[in-house]
């Protein structure tokens, strides 16, 4: 953590210490005919230099807020207070005003840069724009790390990384210098190791150019990664604004204590369930009267419906909005104990009971279109992998690794081009996919959906059917009736558990099935599957980008890169003791509240041209020449002397004679 | 070298289609009840001259061979001897093409002002865009035939701003080298007759406008609005760029995709609507000689007709591709 600047500091330089003010802030849009009250009063204010963490969960209005700062919130929304950049409030300025004050103070970066790129312009000239001159843009690029940024001044958006384009969107956010940088989520569509580049980077521009930064985020451990102070924000309201240190570590506010305690770190309790958040996001559709939280909250009391709690200063500069006394929230455990049962017993991993089990897969596909343009892309690059009866593995990975596409493979939605893929049993695996609403068929009822799977029973027997599988998964039996569109996020991905359990399958395979949850979801969504899996003895394949979800759901897990596997062990050893240097990296990237990360260089390489030998090898520190020996294969090698723990790396000194368990053939 | 294989792929999709719509109208022209030697000498003829003739026409050959010898006719640029007039077929496309390439050019670029005209008025909420729409929309929802015909009723016969019939009244009208009236008139220093000759054109070309006009402005608009509410133009707005800017630069290379290949379908369609378009305005192109051949079963008439419009719609789509990959970097021809 950097030093904090007080007010009086820099009060004495040009004469300002506050960026940018939320004054009473109410944004109110309509859509699909109903008003959307975005932010319900907001006050909260961006001092100079700083990195203001603005954390909350999906329709907390912490967007919301970013836009209305720009002065982007659209012509359809109705405001009342102010929203100020260097004194000039953006709700009641001129469209030319808003603009010159964009021009003149602002940058903004946004979460997709894929999407927030235009497809159609090169780079250099989206940068030019911002920044004035092809020169200046230039040097922007350089000094936000673009390497050979000349001739990447020509390329257009989708010829660079995810890496290199968050890089070119921080470029333009911080041309002419802008006072405050508006960045919303700027690391949550890239990968772990690179979100840890791009958030040093933006601390470092902060530090040498000195513009605040408004740092908007669902992740905590991000903003206490990052930020000086953090403003958590809930159903529209500011609830707790302080110190990082302060809120994240003694928070003050019911919900903030709720969501770090649901928070999955790599540090939390595997062996009992999470202890999520009981209930859901209020709609902003229908806002109540008194604390929004008071639904939710275990130390809520009458009042606390009836009153609007306003922040109030608990601790110096420490605020937070809570009828209830600083002792009595800090002592309760607000967090309504969900049952903690213990889990499952980890299985054994016998080979003989392997509910699934790949050997050697490879997996390639053609890119490209037109003839004797294809190129090969090696999504799978010989993998093996025993899926025990009744055991959970994590596939863990960054994009290119081939994690969903052996998921895919698995399920028998993709045939392997070579090696062998064997399911006990021979009922199908079920799948459960990330995106929860795009994956139900819209306009079907969710009965009618999960009756599918149970046609040839008689109707009353389906009916029950479908009213057992779904109180398996929590869920009233007057969800039946709705569809998909009319649920939430959370209802629909047990909807989809519900699909997916309705006739128990030998193994379910998961997708990324959280990562579009809010953190609180998550953790009820997580306790559910390790849930269904030990009442009806499913096997779970899981596949997560996110180490610290691997560590809770499954017993083993597998880290992959560039279609190979290259370490796999026991949940708790492979996060706790990594041995592979890629396994390393991707450990010590996870932010978290107190840590610094290891900052692992550069970018997955592309599955359409992998290096030779140990994939990994150019990113590596501790690589030598053999790493790259085309001859070498990729071997994975007992670690102990048990069947469990394996890495593939020929500088890791073994204490046992390795034994190769198998080779990958060359170039496969 | 891309450029090469583009090329080499578009020449032979021409080929297939030419060969397929070659055999196509030869099987036609075989299973027809219609006699061409009949339509030629009528019915008074004697066995022998019927007899002659079909040698002379080569109709008593094997099927298989007619057809090798129609295609290696082809290969020369000879589509044989029209049965009606008695000329080749290629000089008789030779003097009826440019008229109807003149319409049809004429066309889509009215198609194309009207539609960007419309697709802009509506994006940007201009005032009176409804009305203009309307209109546009009414106009496109009548047929072309009595589209003419109103127009003839209205702006002829009624204010008599504009001619009726045919390409100019001017009896000697340049000729040569564009045979193209607008451009020849130009080309000879005749401003007279290009104005005329744009008269002429104004009725009929708007009349075949107005469908593909409404088809193309309706998907450029779409595709305008979509692009307008995307993340890269909110990272324009937040640059501070103003809405025109926005607009003229981000916007409009990103929305013309699916417009210009709206384009290319709709030419297809307007060569259909030019073949009536020229019955209704005695406009001497291809629809007239067209017409003309089909009910004397003139087959070689019908299959050059048939042939040329078949390549010029390849062509046409391979420009859409072209002017695609322009557009948008990410995709290669």
């Amino acid at each position: 953590m950097s030093a904090q600047l007080a007010p009086e500091d820099v009060l004495t330089d040009e004469g300002y210490a506050v960026v940018a003010t939320a004054e009473d802030l109410h944004v109110t849009f309509r859509r699909n005919g109903k008003a959307i009250h975005a932010l319900r009063g907001i006050s909260l204010e961006i001092r100079r230099g700083e990195i203001l963490g603005l954390v909350g969960e999906s329709g907390s209005g912490k967007s919301v807020l970013g836009l209305t700062l720009l002065g982007l919130h659209g012509a359809g929304a109705t405001i009342s207070g102010r929203a100020t950049v260097r004194g000039r409030d953006m709700v009641s300025a001129t469209d030319a005003e808003r603009r010159a004050v964009r021009v003149a103070h602002l940058g903004a970066v946004f979460q997709d840069p894929m999407t927030s790129l235009n497809p159609t312009m090169r780079v250099g000239r989206q940068v030019a724009e911002a920044a004035g001159s092809d020169e200046e843009a230039l040097r922007l690029l350089r000094l936000v790390g673009v390497p050979e940024a000349e001739s990447r001044m020509s390329a257009f958006p989708h010829e660079l990384s995810g890496g290199l384009r968050q890089r070119v969107m921080i470029a333009m956010a911080v041309a002419g210098n802008p006072d405050l940088v508006i960045a919303d989520e700027p690391t949550t569509a890239l990968d772990v190791t690179v979100q840890a580049q791009v958030l040093r980077l933006l601390r470092t521009l902060r530090d040498e150019l000195g513009c605040s930064v408004l740092m908007i985020t669902h992740d905590l451990g991000v903003a206490a990664q990052i930020a000086d102070r953090v403003a958590v924000m809930y159903a529209g309201r500011l609830a707790e604004l302080g110190e990082s240190d302060a809120v994240l570590r003694s928070s003050a506010h019911p919900y903030t204590l709720g969501l770090m305690r649901s928070r999955l770190t790599l540090g939390v309790d595997r062996t009992r369930a999470l202890p999520a958040l009981p209930g859901e996001v209020p709609s902003p559709a229908a806002p109540q009267p008194g604390c929004a939280f008071s639904p939710r909250c275990s130390v809520a009391g009458p009042d606390c419906a009836e009153t609007s709690p306003e922040p109030v200063e608990v601790e110096p500069g420490h605020h937070s909005a809570c009828l209830r006394p600083l002792a009595v929230v800090r002592s309760t455990d607000t967090v309504s104990p969900v049952a903690l049962t213990a889990r499952a017993e980890p299985a054994g991993i016998d080979q003989d009971t392997a509910a699934l089990s790949l050997r050697s897969v490879v997996k390639t596909f053609g890119v490209g279109k037109g003839f004797g343009r294809k190129r090969t892309l090696h999504a799978l690059r010989g993998v093996s992998l025993q899926v025990a009866q009744g055991e959970s593995v994590a596939l863990v990975g960054e994009s290119g690794s081939g994690k969903s596409t052996l998921l895919r493979v698995a399920a028998g939605l993709e045939t392997a081009d070579s090696g062998e893929v064997e399911l006990s049993g021979g009922s199908r695996p079920q799948m459960v996919f990330q995106d929860s609403g795009a994956s139900l068929t819209p306009w079907m009822t969710v009965e009618q959906i999960l009756g599918e799977r149970v046609r040839d029973l008689g109707r009353a027997a389906r009916a029950a059917k479908v009213r057992e599988a779904l109180s398996l998964v929590g869920l009233p039996a007057e969800v039946g009736a709705a569809r998909a569109t009319q649920l939430s996020g959370g209802q629909r991905q047990r909807v989809c558990l519900a699909r997916a359990t309705i006739v128990p399958p030998p193994v379910l395979l998961c997708d990324e099935p959280t990562s579009a949850l809010d953190v609180s979801l998550a953790a009820s969504v997580i306790n559910l599957i390790a849930r269904l899996r030990r009442e009806l003895g499913m096997s779970v394949l899981f596949v997560t980008h996110d180490l610290s979800v691997a560590r809770v759901v499954a017993d083993r897990i597998a880290v992959m890169y560039l279609g190979q596997i290259v370490e796999i062990g026991a949940s708790d050893r492979v996060t706790s003791a990594p041995l592979h240097p890629y396994t390393r990296s991707l450990v010590s990237a996870v932010p978290d509240v107190g840590l610094t990360p290891v900052i692992l260089p550069g970018e997955p390489a592309s599955p359409l041209n992998p290096p030779s030998g140990c994939a990994f090898h150019p990113r590596c520190a501790d690589a030598t020449e053999s790493c790259q020996d085309t001859e070498l294969g990729l071997r994975l090698q007992r670690v102990a002397n048990d069947d469990v723990d394996r890495v593939a790396c020929i500088n890791i000194d073994l204490s046992h004679v390795p034994t190769p368990v198998y080779i990958t053939p060359k170039g496969a | 070298m891309t450029q090469v294989r583009f090329v080499g792929q578009r020449f032979a999709a021409m080929v297939i289609i030419v060969l397929a719509l070659a055999a196509a109208v030869f099987a036609l022209q075989k299973m027809s009840p219609l006699d061409p030697v009949h339509a030629r000498l009528g019915g008074q003829a004697s066995q022998g001259a019927i007899a002659a003739e079909r040698h002379a026409l080569g109709l008593d050959r094997p099927i298989v061979t007619q057809f090798g010898h129609y295609l290696a006719g082809l290969v020369h640029g000879d589509l044989g001897d029209s049965y009606r007039t008695r000329r080749p077929v290629t000089t008789d496309l030779l003097a009826y093409v440019p008229a109807t390439a003149e319409l049809a050019a004429t066309g889509l670029i009215i198609a194309l002002v009207l539609a960007i005209a419309f697709a802009f008025a509506s994006t940007l909420r201009v005032r009176g865009a409804g009305l203009f729409r309307l209109g546009l929309m009414l106009g496109a929802s009548v047929p072309t035939f009595l589209l003419g015909v109103f127009g003839i009723l209205l702006f002829y016969q009624h204010f008599g701003w504009l001619p009726a019939s045919g390409r100019t009244s001017i009896g000697n009208a340049p000729t040569g080298p564009t045979h193209l009236l607008t451009l020849d008139g130009l080309l000879h220093g005749r401003p007279d007759v290009t104005w005329d000759a744009l008269k002429h054109l104004l009725m009929p070309a708007t009349a075949i406008a107005l469908g593909p006009a409404v088809a193309i402005g309706r998907v450029l608009r779409s595709s305008l609005e979509g692009e307008l509410s995307s993340d890269y133009v909110r990272t324009a707005r937040a640059k501070g760029r103003s809405e025109r800017q926005i607009l003229l630069g981000h916007v409009v290379r990103n929305a013309v995709g699916a417009a210009v290949s709206m384009t290319g379908l709709q030419v297809g369609l307007m060569f259909a609507g030019v073949l009536v378009v020229e019955q209704v305005f005695g406009w001497p192109g291809l629809g007239l000689y067209i017409a003309e051949s089909i009910p004397v079963a003139d087959f070689p008439a019908i299959a050059g007709v048939t042939l040329l419009l078949g390549s010029a719609y390849v062509v046409i789509n391979a420009a859409v591709d072209v002017i695609q990959a322009a557009a948008d970097p990410r995709i290669r021809v």
